[in-house]
This record gives structure tokens, sequence and C-alpha cells, in this order.
């Protein structure tokens, strides 16, 4: 295991906890802004001390409270880019992505010019970065940071302040530059498509403390909490019952409409749970069929996007108000827009059920 | 909502033309008199190659540039840790060291005095112990530019180093750097700009000072007595009078507007400061 990290720290009214490992991959470390993801960096730069636990990278370990180690940011060796990039005006950009390398300075540029080469910056050397477009930058900074010939790379909301185009160019760059270079990556981002892209595993973080830690589409799935799956958008979160239970089958009663689905979970009958299925995965039929998990709704607002449509749906007799997202193809040949009244089919494979808080 | 009328628009130009030509006028009128006396007074000329004024003038330099070094040297890094740090008692710290700022000179000759004059705090018993004293030397000069003008250097230098971006620093740490060393290559270059102003400020308070050093360093010839002094002492004797004061006057305008105009040309413009 490349990185190992849990901490603990009381930073004036914010409480953190937080435990998770990483691999040669890109761990997405998600949640809204002040949820401890930026923190969880600085933690493992060493730019801030946990009260207590233990970090370490390839056996390297950086603070550890019971043998009272603590490295110096210094001794770390860790890349470290920042949303604002934080590059050194007053040096070149050759001279920045020399500053953490060692050695003769003829062999500093030498490293530097090569670095620079697989970002696609060669003969930029000697540019101020005030001269470089916000891609460039970018790329000078990610160059920066892996001067030092890192094994872990922390990125801090890197592509935020860039244009959406761009940012995908740099998405794609990355995943190129942590294949090339071997990487431990860890990414914080507050946008929910970045994570999904990026992500091999996902941290789900909220005030301080990790909801959920695991494989992307596991987490994505697999929301284990109310709260997580509000934070990874699954639109439709409805609370119920459980009327009957039969080895993994399960029934749930969800504002009087009975639903179909299957948990592994602990969960018994009478028991409160929360039905979770993403807005996506909800069908549309012009015809109701004797079949389960189905409901007659009409569509009681819309909002069209420009890949898709955003249905919102009110049920005819019993059962929950529901989201649906359609993409246009289906829209169009289904002729949503000259058709109110639709039966919503809610596939059991795709609902996820979860105990209630 | 009304447009504003041509007439207004008149109105405030005239406003403009009128108080900024008065300004202007008010600023220009001294200087052309001090001109006009240096030409018509063949005595000024005379005057700036005597020996008092040779003294005063070497007296005024050396001390002033020590000051402000000192001040540099013990300033920096107080100016660095007030810029960087938050502690309760903070606006304490920054109001003792903006005091001299607003304190009349004088006050601060007799402070200077009450600390390490011969019976003061600090000076009598060092005065009993190894018989070192302050008044009336030219170190007694020194220190009282160095309380008087300190300040403009350390609050010029605290907004400079608060001006660069700590992620900068930290950024820097994390490549490898140490404190000293980011300080040295990252923090000090973005800070040059405000540092030099600050350097200026602090340099040309110093030659100026009159008030804190008449009474703490009295006003001895060739030991205390510095340019503004000898300025103040020409006038009360008749051996020099109005003419030996437009001299000692048309010197020290020149030294500053020298200093400037080097300053000027060494410092980054804000282009170089500066940076989204």
């Amino acid at each position: 295991m490349a990185l190992s990290f849990d901490a603990r720290l009381h930073l004036g009214g914010f409480d953190y906890e937080a435990a998770f490992d990483a691999d040669d991959e890109i761990v997405v470390l998600f949640g809204h802004s002040g949820a401890g993801k930026s923190v969880t960096l600085q933690l493992i730069a060493g730019l801030l001390r946990p009260d207590t636990g233990r970090i370490a990278n390839d056996g390297r370990v950086f603070f550890d409270s019971a043998s009272s180690t603590n490295l110096r940011p210094q001794d770390r060796h860790v890349g470290y880019v920042v949303q604002e990039l934080a590059l050194f005006p007053h040096l070149s950009v050759a001279e920045n992505v020399m500053f953490g390398m060692d050695g003769p300075r003829s062999e500093r540029q030498r490293r530097a010019s090569a670095l620079l080469e697989r970002f696609d910056l060669g003969g930029f050397e000697d540019r101020a970065p005030r001269s470089l477009s916000g891609g460039q930058r970018q790329r000078v900074a990610l160059a920066r940071a892996l001067g030092r010939e890192v094994p872990l790379l922390l990125l801090d909301e890197p592509f935020s302040a860039l244009d959406d185009s761009l940012r995908r160019t740099l998405r794609s760059e990355l995943l190129r530059v942590r294949r090339e270079f071997g990487l431990t990556v860890l990414f914080v981002t507050h946008d929910l498509r970045e994570a999904h892209l990026l992500a091999d595993r996902l941290a789900i973080f909220d005030q301080g403390r990790i909801l959920q830690f695991g494989p992307r589409e596991e987490v994505f799935r697999r929301p284990v909490s109310r709260r997580v799956a509000e934070l990874t958008g699954v639109a439709n979160v409805l609370p119920g019952v459980v009327v009957a239970r039969n080895d993994e089958h399960i029934q749930v009663d969800v504002s009087g409409l009975r639903l179909h689905a299957r948990t592994s979970e602990a969960i018994g009958v009478g028991q409160r749970v929360e039905v979770m299925i993403r807005a996506e995965r909800i069908n549309l039929r012009r015809v109701e069929e004797a079949m389960p998990n189905v409901v007659a709704a009409e569509i009681r607002d819309e909002h069209a996007y420009g890949a898709g449509h955003t249905l919102w749906f009110r049920p005819l007799g019993d059962g929950p108000e529901l989201e649906v997202d359609l993409p246009s193809r289906p829209y169009e040949v289904l002729d949503v827009a000259s058709r109110k009244r639709w039966t919503l089919e809610l596939p059991p494979e795709d609902l996820h059920v979860v105990a209630a808080d | 909502m009304q447009l504003r009328s041509p007439r207004a628009d008149i109105v405030a130009l005239a406003l403009l033309v009128g108080l900024g030509g008065i300004f202007a006028v008010y600023f220009i009128l001294p200087f052309a008199g001090l001109g006009e006396r240096a030409i018509s007074d063949g005595r000024v000329w005379e005057l700036t190659r005597s020996s008092e004024v040779r003294a005063a003038l070497v007296l005024s330099l050396w001390t002033s540039v020590l000051a402000t070094l000192l001040a540099i040297v013990l300033g920096t890094p107080i100016a660095y840790w007030l810029s960087r740090s938050s502690f309760p008692g903070r606006s304490i710290v920054d109001a003792l060291i903006d005091l001299p700022i607003v304190l009349p000179p004088t006050v601060a000759g007799v402070a200077l005095l009450t600390a390490f004059g011969t019976r003061g705090l600090v000076g009598e018993p060092l005065d009993e112990l190894t018989g070192i004293r302050f008044t009336f030397t030219s170190t007694a000069v020194v220190m009282a530019q160095l309380l008087v003008a300190a300040p403009f250097y350390v609050r010029a230098a605290r907004a400079g180093f608060t001006s660069v971006d700590p992620q900068l620093e930290r950024v820097a740490y994390t490549l490898g750097a140490s404190r000293v060393e980011t300080f040295v290559r990252i923090t000090l270059p973005q800070a040059r700009a405000a540092l030099t102003a600050g350097i200026v400020l602090c340099w040309a308070r110093a030659m100026g000072e009159l008030g804190a050093t008449l009474i703490f360093a009295g006003s001895l010839e060739g030991k205390t007595r510095t340019m503004p002094l000898a300025i103040v002492d020409a006038f009360e004797r008749t051996s020099l009078g109005l003419s030996g004061a437009v001299s000692l006057s048309i010197i020290l305008l020149v030294v500053a507007a020298v200093v400037l105009v080097f300053f000027r040309a060494v410092t980054p413009d804000d282009r170089g400061s500066a940076w989204r």
C-alpha cells in the first residue's frame, strides 16, 4: 500500500478525523468546501500537524504520534499543487520547475527542459509565468511539483479556475502523467463530474469526516447513507418502511407504493429505510404493464439542459414524487413534450436500500 | 435619475483646475524661493564648502545610513513575524511600533534621555559599571534616528510581507526549501518594492531628524550637529545666517533628490510585485 493515512485534529471549532489509503491510483477526495478535503492534503504535505494519528507513504513514516515522528514538509517529498497554483512570479518557467531540484545548475536546467517537454511546454523555459495561459500555467505547476521525482502528488482543486474544455484536456493529461510517472495521486474536488471521471477510488468528505470510501462505482451506486446519496447527486432518496423480506428480496412501502428490491444488508421487516435511485435509472413507459415497481405519474415540471431533460413527476395515485433524467434522443423518440402522463419503472436492480439514520 | 448638466461639469472642472493649481503653486513656491536665494546670494556657494557644513553633511550621511541599516537588521524579523502571526495582543505590538510615528520627536528625545541618559533607567547603571555614556555622542544621534525612523521601515516591510501570498511559501516548503531559503528566494523578492519604499522613508526620516537628536544628543559641531541641527544653528549665529541655512538646505535637497532618483531606478514597478 503506497499511502496510509489516519489522523485526528481539532482546529478551532473544526473537528477532523479521517483514515484511508491509496495505491498507484487516483483517489478523489470529494465534498463541499470546509468538509476537510484540503486539510487532508495539508496534513500529508506536513503543512498542518495532526493531534494524533499516523501518516506513511511507501513505508516512509511522515507522522506518527506514537513514536513522536513528524517530518518537515521539506523532507516528505510529496508534490503539492494548489488551486491558485502559487507559481513564483519573479522566476521564469524553468526556474520554477528547477526550484525543488538538487544538483548542479546545468543538470537541473536539462532536467527542467526535459520535464517541460513532457508537458508540451518545450521552448517556454525563459517565459514569465504571468505571460502564460491558464492551462500552460497549470502544467508548469504540475511539472514543478514533479521536479523532485515525488511518488505522491497532492492536487487541491487544481482545475477549478479553468474553463470546461481546458479542464477536459488537463484531466486526460493528468491520467497520462499518472501512468507515465507511476504516481499515487490524491485529487481534491467539489465537482461531481470531475470526481466521476478521475477517481479510481473515492472518499466522500463531510464536516471533517469520511462518510464513505471505496471504488468509484461502489460509492456512486451504493451510497451508505442519505447524506452520501445527496452529496453524490442521487436525486431520489425515498423514505420507506420494510414490509416483507425473503433472503435478499425485500419489499418496501414508499408513500403507499410497494417497491421490490434486493439487499444484502441486515434490514428487517418494520424497519425504516431510505430507497435510492439515480434520476437517469428510471424508465419511462407509455403503457402500464403488469409488472412490479411501476407508478403512474404526470409531469409536474421539466427543465432542459444541453444533453437532456430533467423531469419532475407527481404520482397519480399512491407513491413518491420522482425526478427523472432523460437524454435528448429518447426524449424526442418518446415524444415526451406532447404527453403529460407516464408510467415510471424503477428497476429493482437499480434500487439501493439502506437503513434510515 | 437626472443626468449631470454640462454646467455642473464646467463647475467641477473649474474646481479641479483652481484647487489643484493653488496646491501646485503652494508646493512650487518654496523651492523657487530657495533657488532664487541660491542664485542671488553669492555667499551660499562659498558656505557649502565650509568645514562646518562639510562636517554636518558627513555626520548626517553616516548616522542616517547606519540608523537605516540597524532598522533593516533589527526590524525585518519583527516585520515578517507580525505579517505571518496572529496572537492576542498583536494590535498592542502594532501600536507600540507605530507610536514613534505619531509622537512628537521632542518627546522621543526626552524618553531616550530618561532611559539612556546619564541618570536614566539603563544609562545610570551603565555609566557606573562601565563608564559608557551615550548623551552628546554620535551614538546618541544614531539612537535618536533609529527610534524615530525605524517604525517607517517596519510598517512598510510588514505591509510588504503581508502582501506576499503565504501559499507561495508553503509550496516552497513542499519543494524542499527551508524557511530561511524560502524567505530569501521567495518572500524577499516579492516584497522588494515595499521594502525599498520603507528603506527610503526610514532613511529620509533619519536624515531629517531634529527634535529627538537635539534633546538626547545635543548640537556639538562634528559630533552631534547633523544637517538639520546645523540649519537651526545657522539662524542663531550671525556668521552663517540665512545664507548658511540656504546652502545647507540646498545640499539636503540635492542629496534627497539623488537618493529618490536612485531608488526609483532600482525598484521594480508594480508589474513585478503583483501577479494573479
